[in-house]
């Protein structure tokens, strides 16, 4: 604490003195940049800041957990693909590495006046520029019944960490020739493939532990992210396995029971021997309570990622209305990497350079059959807008499907150096 | 270490391309290699520096004209992939020139 109050200390004493004294790295006068949140935009938004300003820039990441496991390649741990070990990263690097203050809290509340975030230990940093990379939380109340209690029943398993964990767990025990369900999130929510590359990894481990199983899924949406690759995939891998019920079939979930593990519909209830149950979504808490948000996510200006309700704070990642882009690691990763160079610009007086944006999203459907889709977008003046894009084609030849599995192996390399190293 | 990447498959792409890099010098005159760095941003979310798992090539350190070349070669489709084609799609010749000449400048590690 001694440190965050000392900090502040030096930064108004910094203000007052502009005038007298050169800027000195040594006396606090260096601008400070708090970031809260050290996953796919805010470790980005962290090193990007601190590596390119060499020094001249004080950078303060505020992240609650000392790892962080990707939600990216979870469903490839659920499927058996990669170990548990092989997902999580620590913050090493940005500490020694780039000089990131690395403080392991949860963040409370922002007061936007005094340009303070406060901290869960009643510790608060000042800021210059607040960078918020929060991602999700969930709205529970999204579901009939579905309660933080629920999930250790029917895990969500949509933030990573032990819920993943839990959930393999539970499809590994799962009795033979049970029934799996899941049940997809509404639309908007992280990561628009997720729910179906988890259907692809699960069949996956049914196919070889577990082969008279059936995965049935409650979807709430009519259509869904590379819906035709995906069924094309389910059918030719696992097929007569995987049963989708769209909305207009189903007529929607009136109820759930943890205890019976049932889902009651219209057109049926259905019993399960293990679930997976992602409610809706909306941006973290701290985006609402430093009042950025409008209804559930925090809006945005395209060409800088600043908040359009506070000049001084920056959104990043799945919290952010970024549409066009999804709500990915790809998409947070290079949002960060704009609003780093505009806050750069703005605290500094380094070269901004006009934004542009991309990203990729791979699925992983079987053994090497792998999809992709992709976009790169510009900073339109309401939103950001797609350049150009493309998506896997039906029927694409095994290699190519291999040669695209391996690509996302890299890119998973590549993005996580990118953002702890 | 800068040199293992100039296979003879991308050298041959030296020759296909549309860009004639025995004039090599006056394609990268305007070249700006802090713009290079600034665009490499993009690159480096899949393109890692070092050893390569996946199928990701390094680029970090190697020759500039061969990376002008391979995105020219992406740009024109001669060169297939999806995402490099994209990515090649919207660089014009300034960008490629710095972008050419900043991963030029980097070491391998
Ligand atoms: C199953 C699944 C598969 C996915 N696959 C892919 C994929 O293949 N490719 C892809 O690009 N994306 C994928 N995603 C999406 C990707 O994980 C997210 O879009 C991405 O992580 C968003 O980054 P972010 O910075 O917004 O949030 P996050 O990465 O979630 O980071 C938020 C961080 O903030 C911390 N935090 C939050 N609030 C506070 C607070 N108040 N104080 C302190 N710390 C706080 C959290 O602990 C967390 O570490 C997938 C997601 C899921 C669920
Ligand atoms: C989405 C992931 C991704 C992004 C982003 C990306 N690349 Fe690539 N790149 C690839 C893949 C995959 C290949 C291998 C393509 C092949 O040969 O099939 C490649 C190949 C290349 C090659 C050829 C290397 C060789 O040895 O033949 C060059 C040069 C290159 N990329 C440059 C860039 C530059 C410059 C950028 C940024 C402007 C960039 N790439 C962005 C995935 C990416």
């Amino acid at each position: 604490m001694s440190n965050f109050s000392r900090r502040k200390f030096t930064t108004g004493l910094a203000v007052g003195s502009a005038i007298l004294a050169a800027p000195s790295l040594a006396f606090g006068a260096r601008p400070r940049v708090v970031v809260v949140g050290g996953g796919a935009g805010g470790a980005t938004a962290s090193r990007y800041i601190a590596k390119d300003s060499k020094g001249a820039v004080d950078v303060t990441l505020v992240e609650a957990s000392k790892r962080y496991y990707t939600c990216f390649y979870s469903n490839l741990y659920l499927g058996g693909f990669r170990n548990y070990a092989s997902i999580g990263h620590n913050y090493y690097g940005l500490a020694v590495n780039n000089g990131v203050n690395v403080v392991h809290e949860w963040a409370t509340s922002v007061d936007n006046g005094a340009k303070t975030l406060n901290l869960g230990s009643g510790g608060s940093i000042t800021y210059d520029k607040l960078v918020l990379s929060p991602g999700i939380s969930l709205k529970y109340d999204s579901l009939p019944n579905y309660s933080p209690e629920v999930q250790s029943r029917m895990p969500h398993a949509w933030t990573s960490g032990t819920q993943v964990q839990l959930l393999r767990n539970q499809v590994m025990n799962m009795k033979k020739g049970g029934t799996f369900v899941m049940v997809p999130p509404p639309n908007p929510y992280r990561c628009p493939p997720g729910p179906y590359e988890r259907v692809s990894m699960i069949a996956h481990l049914f196919k070889q532990t577990n082969p008279t199983a059936k995965i049935i899924i409650l979807d709430p949406k009519a259509k869904f992210s590379k819906m035709g690759l995906f069924t094309a995939g389910w059918d030719k891998h696992y097929p007569g396995m995987i049963e989708w019920i769209d909305p207009d079939t189903h007529g929607g979930i009136k109820s759930i029971n943890a205890e019976k593990m049932e889902f009651e519909t219209d057109l049926d209830t259905f019993k399960a021997d293990a679930a997976c149950v992602v409610p809706g979504q909306r941006a973290g808490t701290i985006a609402q309570s430093a009042g950025v948000t409008d209804g559930d996510w925090a809006p945005i200006i395209p060409a800088t990622m600043a908040s359009k309700a506070d000049p001084n704070i920056y959104v990043l990642g799945d919290a952010s209305v970024a549409s066009s882009m999804p709500k990915s690691g790809f998409s947070a990763n290079s949002q960060a990497k704009v609003a780093a160079n505009a806050i750069r610009g703005e605290l500094t007086g380094s070269r901004v350079f006009k934004p542009r944006f991309a990203n990729t999203c791979w699925s992983l459907v079987a053994t090497n059959d792998g999809i992709k889709v992709g976009a790169n977008y510009k900073a339109g003046p309401e939103k950001i807008d797609v350049v150009d894009k493309f998506i896997s084609q039906g029927g694409e030849s095994a290699d190519v499907r291999k040669a695209t599995y391996q690509e996302s192996i890299g890119w998973y390399e590549g993005i996580t150096t990118d953002m702890f190293s | 270490m800068a040199r293992i990447l100039i296979t003879f498959a991308a050298s041959a792409f030296i020759m296909m391309g549309s860009i004639e890099y025995s004039h090599a010098d006056d394609f990268f005159k305007n070249a700006d290699i802090a713009y290079g760095e600034y665009l490499a941003g993009e690159c480096v979310t899949c393109h890692r520096s070092g050893s390569s798992e996946g199928s990701i090539p390094n680029i970090a350190g190697v020759n500039a004209k061969i990376i002008a070349s391979a995105l020219h070669a992406f740009q024109t489709k001669e060169r297939e992939n999806k995402v490099m084609q994209l990515v090649a799609e919207r660089l014009d010749n300034e960008q490629i020139a710095s972008l050419a000449v900043y991963f030029a400048s980097l070491t391998s590690d």
